[in-house]
């Protein structure tokens, strides 16, 4: 096993430039998540890891080997594709060999790598099958067989999930899970959904535009973005963002003129500067509390026991989202009380950047 | 069954019988003795069925000889057909190299010349390079058709590129790509495109009477025509000679026809 280095990375089809200077240490064991809106360059970026793209600038190191030139087979790892990518015409068990026998290993060997790989993803019994009688869910363990025969130094997946029904992607979402604890591989996995980012990652890393917007653990990055972007892109439902003005005596004014308390900034801002203000649905209280604003229900979307209170009528600019423990005693068109307390808002300056509170 | 479908099954029958028949008088009139299917009107069945028109066919004819140069020719132009055509149709969809689509296109857009045009520059040609009145000039044409190129191209663009980037991952070359994971998916529209050529080559008349000169090497077609026009008469021999002619071919066909039209269909039916 081994960790990944990227440096530097460009790449350009063309005139359109994907990849801008984009710079990733993985470490030795880690499971890191590259998410990101489509297009922003990720599956870019892991085929090229892959080399199965050549990068236009920058170098690939895996472990202490420098990559960037070497042909994708050479490179010590196994990638898992969005559809799977079996061989129609091979059964599981040559599927998963190919590598093997293309390799020239023996056949004892093979067959205990392939029978290894089998046991730990609960397929020996699919062994002798086509892909073509496989379930959505068996061929996707079968592509993942296929890499772990390969006994790779670093795995790579590409939106391993998103052609599996919805019940089915939470199952396998525990697997890969378990996988990893078990086998202990680096892992770079792509994905656009931020429920796999946030359940599967040791650590984020968030793409935009070719560019990475910010790294860190989950945790790190819902608490503490670094930008409207990221903070909007992780959760759902996403983060409120409030437009406000700074006003005197540490509160802000919102658009609709009336003020709340903000928390102490590491540098403080001058009455009347602009900044946004970002509160988490989870976050908003709702119910009587000093400082507590009126807000009208303008639509309640019913999860069951949870619900999101759509926050502020019509016309009345973008509603807030708002998380509420559902015991049916609120209605569209009522009005609540609702707080923000300032522990809980992120302040974002006028170009979307965070700026540092005290105590964050 | 109901009273349309009785109808239906009436008419295929009817329509199979109208095709069949003079395939059936073929064989039954080869099997006359000399003279008999010149009577009028002609019969339907050999009054005493006989071997004798085969027996001259092989004997002073020597039919043997252009059934094999047949055989011969067929063959080897299928041979080289798949050993040319799949790669190209395999390059032309999923290799990526500079000028790809507009070659492509230029050869499609061949594809509307009638073949009979080619045919004197094409002779030209091969007289220049010494091929005429050789097996290997009536070989020429079917060396690389576009028509096959552009079926493999087209079946090949089905083949998902993910599936060969995890063979490229897994270590096989491009040539072992093409052998191991290409060729067996292609296997429906090889055997279409080898039935086709083989077909196409073997009723073949116009190019080995261009190309070839000398009578040893005709093939059956070409051979056949030059008989006919001696013995114009000879009804039974002449059916003796195109129940050679046909069945080999019939025969080929039949036993492969499953996938013959498997692989006419792919393309047009996601299968």
């Amino acid at each position: 096993m081994a960790g990944l280095s990227i440096e530097r990375a460009r790449k350009s089809f063309g005139a359109t430039e994907v990849l801008k200077d984009v710079s990733i240490e993985v470490a030795d064991g880690e499971f890191t998540v590259i998410v990101g809106p489509s297009g922003c360059g990720k599956s870019t970026l892991l085929r090229i890891v892959a080399g199965l793209e050549e990068l236009t600038a920058g170098r690939i190191h895996i472990g202490d080997r420098d990559v960037t030139g070497l042909a994708p087979s050479e490179r010590g790892i196994a990638m898992v594709f969005q559809s799977y990518a079996l061989y129609p015409h091979l059964t599981v068990y040559e599927n998963m060999a190919f590598g093997l026998r293309i390799a020239k290993v023996g056949k004892t060997a093979t067959d205990t790598a392939v029978r290894r790989a089998a046991a730990i993803l609960n397929i020996e019994a699919l062994l002798d099958r086509k892909p073509a009688a496989l379930s959505g869910g068996q061929r996707q363990r079968v592509a993942i067989g296929r890499a772990i025969v390969r006994q790779p130094e670093i795995f790579l997946f590409d939106e391993p999930l998103s052609n599996l029904d919805a019940d089915l992607r939470v199952r396998m979402r525990y697997e890969f899970a378990e996988l990893h604890r078990q086998l202990g591989t680096t892992t770079l996995y792509v994905t656009h959904d931020q429920v796999e980012a946030m359940t599967l990652a040791d650590r984020i890393i968030v793409m935009r535009d070719g560019r990475i917007e910010q790294v860190g653990t989950p945790r790190e990055l819902y608490d503490r973005p670094t930008n409207i972007f990221v903070a909007q892109f992780l959760g759902t439902p996403r983060m409120n963002i409030l437009p406000a003005t700074v006003a005197e005596g540490g509160r802000a004014t919102l658009a609709d003129g009336r003020s709340i308390a903000l928390p102490a900034l590491a540098a403080p801002l001058a009455a009347g500067t602009p900044l946004s203000i970002g509160i988490r649905p989870e976050d908003i209280a709702i119910g009587d509390a000093p400082g507590a604003l009126p807000f009208t229900i303008g639509f309640i979307e019913r999860l069951g026991g949870l619900a999101t209170l759509h926050l502020g009528g019509r016309g009345e600019g973008e509603p807030i989202a708002c998380q509420w423990r559902d015991d049916g005693s609120l209605g569209e068109g009522d009005t609540v009380a609702v707080s923000f307390a300032p522990r809980h808002l992120h302040l974002f300056d006028t170009d979307g950047k965070a700026l540092e509170t005290m105590g964050k | 069954m109901s009273l349309r479908r009785w109808s239906v099954t009436l008419l295929a029958a009817f329509a199979a019988l109208v095709t069949i028949a003079p395939l059936l008088w073929m064989a039954s009139v080869s099997l006359m003795a000399r003279g008999e299917a010149a009577h009028f009107p002609p019969p339907l069945w050999p009054a005493s069925p006989t071997l004798e028109n085969y027996r001259e066919l092989f004997g002073s004819f020597g039919v043997g000889r252009f059934l094999l140069n047949s055989i011969l020719i067929s063959t080897l132009a299928t041979g080289l057909a798949l050993l040319f055509t799949i790669p190209a149709g395999y390059a032309f969809a999923k290799l990526r190299f500079k000028g790809r689509d507009a070659t492509f296109r230029l050869l499609v857009a061949a594809l509307v010349v009638p073949g009979q045009i080619g045919m004197l520059p094409l002779f030209l040609e091969l007289k220049a390079m010494g091929l005429v009145n050789s097996y290997a000039g009536a070989l020429v044409p079917w060396l690389a058709g576009i028509f096959g190129i552009f079926l493999v191209r087209q079946y090949c663009l089905s083949i998902p590129d993910e599936m060969l980037e995890a063979a490229r991952i897994d270590g096989a070359s491009e040539g072992q790509i093409l052998r191991r994971i290409v060729l067996p998916i292609l296997t429906p529209i090889i055997v279409t495109l080898a039935l086709y050529v083989f077909l196409s080559s073997w009723n073949d008349f116009m190019w080995p009477l261009i190309i070839l000169a000398d009578q040893d090497l005709y093939t059956l077609p070409v051979a056949l025509a030059a008989n006919s026009r001696q013995n114009v008469q000879d009804y039974e021999i002449m059916m003796a000679g195109a129940v050679v002619t046909t069945l080999p071919v019939l025969i080929l066909f039949l036993a492969l026809q499953r996938y013959y039209l498997s692989g006419l269909l792919t393309g047009s039916v996601k299968g």
